[in-house]
């Protein structure tokens, strides 16, 4: 049997990860959709539509990949527990995708049905509540429409699921103890350290800054009006590449990196 | 077959655990490994494990270099920490989940042993006592079949009767293509069990001998009269007069006491390596 992968191997230890621990894998899946549906009901009714499509996907999809992401290596907050799943015969591959086929792929694709699902429902349940005869039916009709799952907002929140996904698998190998936390300060403290940057490096070359985006854009002042400079097409698209698809790629390969190289 | 050459480890850069560390451990032989807490014991048999990773010289278990953590090299080996892992999960649940990726696993051995180990709970794992997790590792591990089998302070948590049936399952168990290690401080639980002593101190290698290089090297015995200071080892008063440890210049036999033979060790490292040509 090959020591990098073999599938046999694999289904076994995906069969013993979710059956080994129900709670931190079907449990949590199911609890955050749970909360998700209450999300969208719950700012349904206070902000309308949009704001409950928006939250809910923001929140199930990139929130729940963080919340779920830190459960696949949390197997090092005790010394019994650590040596255990080290010294289990598998691969550091296996380990790997088992993670992957889980936060990265299972849970997402349930998500997405799951979101698209209530969000048909309550779109159709909106649609079929309005009255037919009245003159702004089809106004009302068609100001509430169901979340693109291809829209500019979708293609963020993609972007943000990448990178939260793969900054909490890689923070739950390097911080044995409540990683979730720990790796949520630790991104917490990475983005004001960045913002704060850009801005002290803005505030050098500008005067009355509104706004400063990290390698995007800067709003500044001009009077009453205001005034945003954007990098050169090249210059943005390529940023927006490296974080889109290089930082993801970085940081969901990194715990692979890291499994194999990881002592406890 | 363990082979250490040259092994240093730390878990700071600049304070080295081991340094130089040689060994030649064969199959066939239960080795204790005895020391002092925070001697090393347990980071030692991490380093065989492939938990922790020799920063400089070489080691090779069963013929594999442990830090790479192949399944065929994890395969062949098992360690029980001190704490065990159980998670939330019946014995048939367990066995179902885990016996398969030991593909030398037997079932019949597994039941057995665990009726040795009178472990007959009913229920999730995490609901047994500390000292039934335990030993229903203990009993998971020998039914697994691997050729090196590392145990750290296996016999913690256990009353005495539990104590009594490890050794002796252990010692049942127990073939000339395997090897046992077992890692402690509590030494008279090793009595009648292990045939290789190593003994480590600060990181370093006292003592590695079979029982009967120690026999014939070594005299324990009870004595009225103290022989010269430079003659003795270690010396314990007792009732019947002073228990001590004296190099064994007659060839006569004497039962060890483990006890002993870890102080006269510790107490006196440097004579003791000359003894026994420890490097």
């Amino acid at each position: 049997m090959s020591d990098t992968f073999s599938a046999k191997r694999f289904v076994l230890l995906l069969k013993k990860t979710i059956a080994e621990r129900p709670m931190q894998t079907i449990g949590v899946m199911v609890l955050w959709l749970l909360m998700s549906l209450i999300l969208y009901v719950a700012a349904k009714k206070l902000s309308g539509f949009g704001a409950a499509q928006n939250l809910t996907f923001i929140w199930g999809l990139a929130g729940g990949e963080f919340f779920i992401s830190s459960f696949m290596f949390g197997y090092f907050s005790t010394n019994a527990n650590g040596s255990s799943y080290l010294t289990l015969p598998v691969s550091f591959l296996e380990k790997w995708l088992c993670a992957i086929l889980i936060a990265g792929i299972l849970y997402p694709i349930i998500f997405l049905l799951f979101f698209h699902g209530i969000d048909t429902a309550f779109v159709a349940a909106y649609h079929n509540s309005l009255d037919k005869t009245s003159v702004f039916y089809q106004q009302q009709y068609e100001s509430v429409y169901t979340f693109s799952l291809n829209g500019m907002v979708a293609q963020k929140v993609y972007s943000l699921f990448l990178a939260f996904g793969g900054a909490m698998l890689t923070g739950s190998l390097y911080f044995n103890k409540i990683a979730l936390i720990k790796t949520g300060i630790s991104l917490t403290l990475l983005f004001l350290i960045i913002f704060g940057v850009n801005w002290l490096m803005a505030s050098t070359l500008f005067q009355n800054i509104n706004d400063a985006g990290p390698y995007d854009h800067v709003t500044l002042a001009v009077g009453k009006e205001t005034g945003t400079l954007i990098l050169p097409t090249n210059l943005e698209h390529n940023f927006h590449t490296g974080i889109d698809f290089v930082m993801p790629v970085v940081l969901w390969f990194l715990p692979l990196l890291r499994l194999r190289e990881k002592e406890f | 077959m363990i082979e250490v050459k040259n092994l240093s480890f730390g878990y700071k850069k600049r304070k080295p655990l081991y340094k130089n560390l040689n060994l030649q451990l064969p199959v066939g032989s239960i080795y204790g490994l005895l020391g002092k807490n925070g001697a090393g014991k347990s980071t030692l048999l991490k380093n065989f494990t492939g938990l922790l990773f020799p920063t400089q010289g070489e080691l090779r278990v069963n013929g594999f270099t442990p830090k790479k953590r192949l399944p065929s090299f994890l395969q062949t080996i098992y360690f029980i920490p001190e704490e065990v892992y159980v998670p939330s999960l019946t014995i048939n649940g367990y066995k179902k989940l885990f016996a398969p990726f030991y593909p030398l696993f037997n079932e019949d051995q597994f039941h057995n042993y665990l009726d040795l180990l009178d472990v007959h709970d009913k229920g999730k794992l995490r609901t047994f006592s500390f000292g039934q997790q335990k030993k229903f590792v203990i009993a998971f591990a020998l039914a697994c079949n691997t050729k090196i089998l590392l145990l750290d302070e296996p016999t913690n948590g256990l009353d005495i009767p539990s104590k009594i049936k490890f050794r002796k399952l252990i010692a049942s168990v127990f073939t000339e293509d395997k090897m046992i290690f077992i890692s402690t401080h509590q030494i008279r639980d090793l009595d009648n069990l292990i045939d290789n002593v190593i003994i480590v101190d600060n990181g370093e290698l006292l003592l590695q001998a079979s029982l009967s290089e120690i026999e014939k090297k070594l005299s324990f015995k009870v004595v009225d009269e103290m022989p010269r200071e430079n003659e003795v080892l270690y010396a314990e008063p007792s009732l019947k007069g002073s228990v001590v440890v004296v190099e064994n210049k007659t060839g006569e036999e004497s039962k060890i006491n483990l006890e002993y033979l870890f102080n006269a060790v510790t107490e006196n490292p440097v004579k003791a390596k000359s003894l026994f040509n420890t490097k």
